[in-house]
């Protein structure tokens, strides 16, 4: 949906001004807006530009966590509660594993699944099979996200779907991302999906939502 | 023609009767020689007795004192967790954005962190080799190393917050980097390869390549050319090909190219500048060593005309990477 009054909102928010972005926020509240308006209708179409860039030779990281930076501030003063959450969708793990500390993309995908209204706990770098398993027993997620930069994780990423299972997680899907796992496929990974970018799991997650939660 | 002459060759674009290979053999060395990771990039003795064990056993044109991307952060002040057979993480950076950047110190190599243990491993190699390998040494690129002080997105966002002030955390860098890697050299070093990842396209735009990240090189060659670098060796992996243009005018006479940039691209976009890559690495773990052989000798074929080209990988090989294919790697050019 495009609403022109939000056009300075979503420039702000594209263009990384983080107080320029919170500020119009506020007004935009104060003048009546809910906060699911602002995230419908000013943060989730330019998460949507930004998409669109992506996919494009032209993609800016630095672009994308400004934005990111940005949308953060102003989620928090929609809710200063902390939550944002559609109650449709679910709650997602994300995690770089073990002895990989690239997090740049698990940071870009936390950012923009948040701002698309999924749940998302965030295990950090450097996470353990079983940090991760404890994490989704406690959580109960829906699915598990892993990004992986160096290929000695890969070892690490083929064994979770064995030790989802004997945990009784057989229902949780796994999905794995970043450049070393994104070379290899579902199979090769014991996986269900293997996302190119942060923004093309959505359509997956859209999938396995409607497929099976409804 | 041994593998120091061959690699003088190759960089001058001279005629010689192979192309040098030079496998980026880090942490493989120790998984290879049995030693653990941690003992590695800590001692370096066992790294010194890994490198030329392996360099001994594949016959490849190079051996590395590099031990990974923490050792300047760590000399700093950074804290590590380290691993048995991992790398090493950072678990608190040493600066933060508040921190006052004029008032920081120089690092001494000789006492610093794990600088003196890869001084030690660089003048056993040299005492070792006789001048007929190329030692190499490491030094992190400036970005990188602001990087690896405040963490990737600390650091990103001082850059876009306070460009002034990340100016002034990259003229440390800078220095530090100098002063490493001038000690680096007089340890035997013929170059420390400078290593720099975070200034990648993958990561920053090639504008901000152009305004933080150019004088400083330019600077950082200059001066390590000056205290006696054989060659300066730039390694920027991803997709650099927005960037490769500037390389020559930084100083650089041996560009590092990852997989994600063709043969073909480096040849326009580096004009004379020998080029070191560019096989992808993870294809030493997954593939076979036909295959490697096969892109290898493409490779080899695609740079005939031209010349200046290193065998090598477009980046660091796996510690866990089969090792016939690194065998294959090296049989390529005979
Ligand atoms: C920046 C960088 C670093 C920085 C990382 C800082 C940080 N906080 O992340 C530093 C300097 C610390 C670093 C260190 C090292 N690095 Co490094 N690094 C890079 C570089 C240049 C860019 C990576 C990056 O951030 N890309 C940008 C992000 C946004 O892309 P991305 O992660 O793919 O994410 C996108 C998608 O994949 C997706 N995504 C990512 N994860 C997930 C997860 C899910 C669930 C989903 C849905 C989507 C998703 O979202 C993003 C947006 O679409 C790459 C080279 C390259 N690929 O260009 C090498 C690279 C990753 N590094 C490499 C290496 C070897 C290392 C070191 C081991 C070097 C060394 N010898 O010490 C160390 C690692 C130590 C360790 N234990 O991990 C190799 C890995 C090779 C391999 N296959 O094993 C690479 C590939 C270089 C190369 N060509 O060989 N590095």
């Amino acid at each position: 949906m495009n609403d022109l009054l939000l056009r300075d909102f979503v420039t702000h928010l594209l263009e990384g001004d983080c107080s320029q972005a919170v500020k119009e926020a506020e007004r935009l509240i104060s003048s009546g807006y809910t906060a699911e308006q602002l995230v419908r209708n000013g943060i989730e179409p330019a998460a949507e530009t930004l998409n669109e860039k992506c996919t494009s030779v032209q993609f800016n990281l630095l672009e994308i966590m400004l934005f990111g930076r940005a949308a953060t501030e102003v989620m928090k003063v929609l809710y200063p509660g902390g939550s944002a959450v559609d109650s449709n969708k679910g709650t997602l793990l994300l995690a770089t594993m073990e002895g990989d500390v690239h997090d740049l993309g698990k940071n870009i995908t936390k950012m923009v699944l948040t701002c698309k209204g999924y749940r998302i706990i965030d295990c950090g770098k450097n996470c353990c099979i079983s940090q991760l398993i404890d994490m989704a027993v406690k959580e109960n997620p829906f699915a598990v996200g892993v990004s992986g930069l160096i290929s000695s994780v890969v070892p690490k990423v083929r064994q979770i779907r064995q030790a989802m299972d004997e945990q009784g997680l057989s229902q949780v899907k796994i999905i794995a991302g970043g450049g070393t796992l994104k070379q290899l496929t579902p199979e090769q990974l014991n996986v269900d999906f293997v996302a190119e970018t942060a923004f093309d799991v959505d359509r997956f997650l859209i999938e396995i939502l409607g497929g099976e939660n409804k | 023609m041994n593998s120091l002459e061959l690699t003088l060759a190759a960089v001058t674009f001279r005629q010689a009767n192979r192309v040098p290979v030079m496998p980026q053999v880090f942490g493989h060395a120790a998984t290879f020689a049995g030693a653990a990771l941690e003992d590695y990039i800590k001692d370096g003795e066992v790294l010194a007795s890994c490198q030329l064990t392996a360099q001994k056993y594949y016959g490849y044109d190079v051996v590395f004192s590099v031990m990974d991307v923490n050792v300047e952060t760590e000399a700093i002040g950074s804290v590590l967790k380290y691993n048995r057979n991992d790398y090493a993480t950072i678990e608190r950076y040493a600066l933060s954005v508040k921190d006052d950047f004029d008032r920081l110190e120089l690092p001494d190599p000789e006492k610093a962190g794990r600088m003196p243990q890869m001084l030690k491993a660089l003048k056993i190699m040299k005492r070792y080799l006789n001048n007929t390998v190329p030692i190499i040494g490491c030094v992190l690129g400036p970005m990188t190393l602001a990087t690896q002080l405040l963490g990737m997105e600390e650091a990103l966002f001082l850059a876009v917050d306070h460009p002034e002030r990340f100016m002034q955390l990259l003229d440390y860098t800078t220095n530090v980097l100098i002063r490493f890697g001038t000690t680096q050299l007089k340890a035997g070093a013929h170059l420390p390869v400078v290593f720099e990842p975070s200034a990648s396209p993958a990561v920053v735009p090639h504008q901000f390549f152009r305004e933080f990240e150019l004088p400083q090189l330019t600077k950082l060659f200059t001066a390590l050319k000056k205290a006696g670098a054989v060659f300066n060796w730039l390694h920027i992996a991803g997709p650099t090909q927005p960037i490769l243009p500037y390389y020559q005018q930084i100083g650089v006479d041996i560009a590092n190219i990852d997989y994600y940039v063709s043969a073909n691209e480096a040849i326009q976009l580096l004009g004379d500048v020998c080029v070191s890559g560019n096989i992808k690495p993870l294809d030493f773990v997954e593939t076979s060593a036909a295959e490697i052989e096969k892109i290898s000798k493409k490779l080899i074929d695609d740079f005939e005309t031209r010349g200046g080209l290193i065998l090598s990988s477009g980046c660091e090989i796996p510690p866990e990477a089969k090792a016939e294919n690194i065998a294959a790697l090296v049989g390529a050019v005979q």
